[in-house]
């Protein structure tokens, strides 16, 4: 069985600078990594490659055992994901935008209407159903974005600063929902913050400077370098 | 599923989007306005006369030249198609909802036709209104529509519409906002195609090729030549000889138009489907 997320020498640059420096790296079916690192480390970088909304200057990576590059609608239907900070069109409600989505995905009918019930109750949008998109706030947004990461019930989900702009009970939720996700998908995500990742996933990818500086279970990384925090800090430490 | 029924999928709600946006409203509205404002001025003014217009001209075409005046709808093609497809893939970048959208299993190619459809399908409908109201204003005065006239400038708006789409389209796939393509899309049709065109005219050539010349022949479709009718506002025609006489074969400009159509979406699909969300 191929691995559910499988990075081989990715290399991306801007404009001259080395964003991604041949980063490989390989996520087995139901395991949670969070890919952490400082800010222009290349976390966004490389989901955003997995998403095929970027391509590599060299390497090649793999959704399901499907190069992204050269099958990426069959790769990215394996996927639910959140970028960056989505927005959605402000004149649409989320039920007509989980439509729109869900029908892309190749929904109908009852079961895409009970579906999008179940993913705006997940969320706690389920009285916002009809409501148009610009009267939402940041973290609402942020909630509608899981809700279509969600929606097709995707054997992978890759999400990037997933409790971006939420307040602290809505970053417990999102926490709530992804430790559920985790028992039945791959969760692949990019985050700086060490308490998020440690409480969600038991495996981490440090990155730094485009280059894969630690891959390994929290646990092991902690009783090496004696704390979490201290195991990110001298694994970054060529950033400051 | 299909991409044709992922097609159909973008399509709808891309134009759902334009309804929603209120945009096609505003279009609509301002249709209307214009219609009235012509038809009323046309008739209130008694412009075929005040024009100079010798009375035989006028006797014998007075439907075709009502028509004439009341389907120059070519700002209106040009404004519609521009309102509603400047912006199409530049503000999915712009505005980040690319993000949600193109993390969907669909083609981008497929993405962009969608778009492509709705926002000419929104077009459409506008100037097929304007041309319902002409033909109810020529049922309501004179008592006869000219069919056969009407329809072929109808098909010169329309696809002179798909063209604006097209070039706004490739613009938009260029740049990184939406009113940058709608500007850039404005001043390429009606300051540089102009220079160029009347440009062409003055030096003795007929600018056949030019798209904005190839758009003038939706008042070519009457069997009314247009120097006869607009010669005379402009002094016996002698100040635009040289345009009077490129009035266009509205056969050929259909086809000019729509090559340069088909070239343009063309190119805005290639370059769509190069652009990264950085």
């Amino acid at each position: 069985m191929p691995d559910s997320i499988l990075v081989k020498g990715l290399t991306r640059y801007y404009n001259g600078f080395l964003a991604l420096d041949n980063l490989s790296l390989r996520v087995k079916w139901n395991e949670d990594v969070a890919l952490l690192g400082p800010n222009g480390a290349g976390k966004t970088t490389t989901l955003k490659i997995l998403c095929g909304l970027m391509r590599p200057s060299k390497g090649a990576a793999y959704l399901a055992g499907i190069n992204v590059m050269e099958e990426r609608e069959r790769a990215i239907s394996q996927v639910g994901a959140i970028l960056e900070t989505p927005e959605f069109y402000p004149f649409l409600t989320p039920n007509e935008t989980l439509r729109y989505l869900g029908r892309l995905r190749g929904m109908s009918g009852r079961e895409l209407d009970n579906r999008i019930g179940e993913v705006l109750k997940l969320v706690r949008l389920g009285e916002w159903a009809k409501i148009k998109i610009e009267k939402f706030s940041r973290g609402m947004k942020q909630r509608l974005a899981l809700a279509q990461a969600m929606l097709h019930d995707p054997p992978i989900l890759i999400l990037d600063e997933p409790s971006l702009g939420l307040d602290p009970r809505g970053m417990m939720e999102m926490r709530e929902i992804l430790i559920e996700a985790r028992k039945k998908k791959t969760v692949f995500f990019a985050s700086h913050l060490l308490t998020e990742v440690e409480q969600i996933c038991k495996k981490v990818a440090i990155i730094d400077r485009g280059k894969l500086r630690a891959y390994d279970d929290i646990a092991r990384l902690k009783k090496k370098y004696r704390s979490f925090e201290r195991a990110y800090l001298k694994l970054t430490e060529a950033s400051i | 599923m299909s991409e044709f029924e992922k097609l159909k999928v973008v399509t709808k709600y891309e134009l759902l989007k334009q309804i929603r946006r209120k945009r096609f409203y505003g279009a609509l509205a301002l249709t209307v306005l214009a219609m009235l404002l012509t038809i009323g001025l046309y008739q209130g003014l008694d412009l075929p006369r005040r024009m100079g217009l010798p009375d035989t001209l006028i006797s014998q075409y007075r439907v075709e030249i009502f028509a004439i005046f009341t389907t120059s709808m070519g700002a209106l093609a040009i404004l519609g198609a521009v309102f509603f497809s400047g912006d199409a893939i530049a503000s999915e970048f712009e505005h980040k909802t690319g993000y949600t959208l193109f993390l969907n299993p669909v083609k981008r190619t497929t993405i962009v036709v969608g778009k492509y459809l709705a926002c000419f399908i929104a077009t459409a409908a506008i100037l097929i209104i304007a041309y319902l109201i002409s033909a109810g204003a020529l049922l309501a005065f004179y008592g006869t529509v000219p069919v056969g006239g009407m329809l072929g400038s109808l098909a010169i708006a329309l696809v002179l519409a798909c063209f604006v789409i097209s070039m706004a389209f490739a613009f938009s796939s260029v740049l990184k906002g939406g009113m940058g393509a709608t500007i850039a899309t404005l001043l390429t049709y009606m300051v540089i195609f102009s220079v160029i065109s009347m440009s062409l005219s003055y030096a003795g050539y007929n600018p056949w090729f030019m798209p904005d010349r190839a758009g003038d022949a939706m008042t070519a479709t009457y069997g009314v030549s247009f120097e006869s009718v607009f010669g005379g506002m402009m002094g016996g025609g002698h100040a635009i000889t040289g345009m009077a006489r490129a009035s266009q074969d509205p056969a050929l400009s259909f086809f000019v138009l729509l090559v340069y159509a088909i070239i343009l979406f063309g190119l805005s699909i290639w370059l769509a489907n190069r652009k990264e969300m950085i």
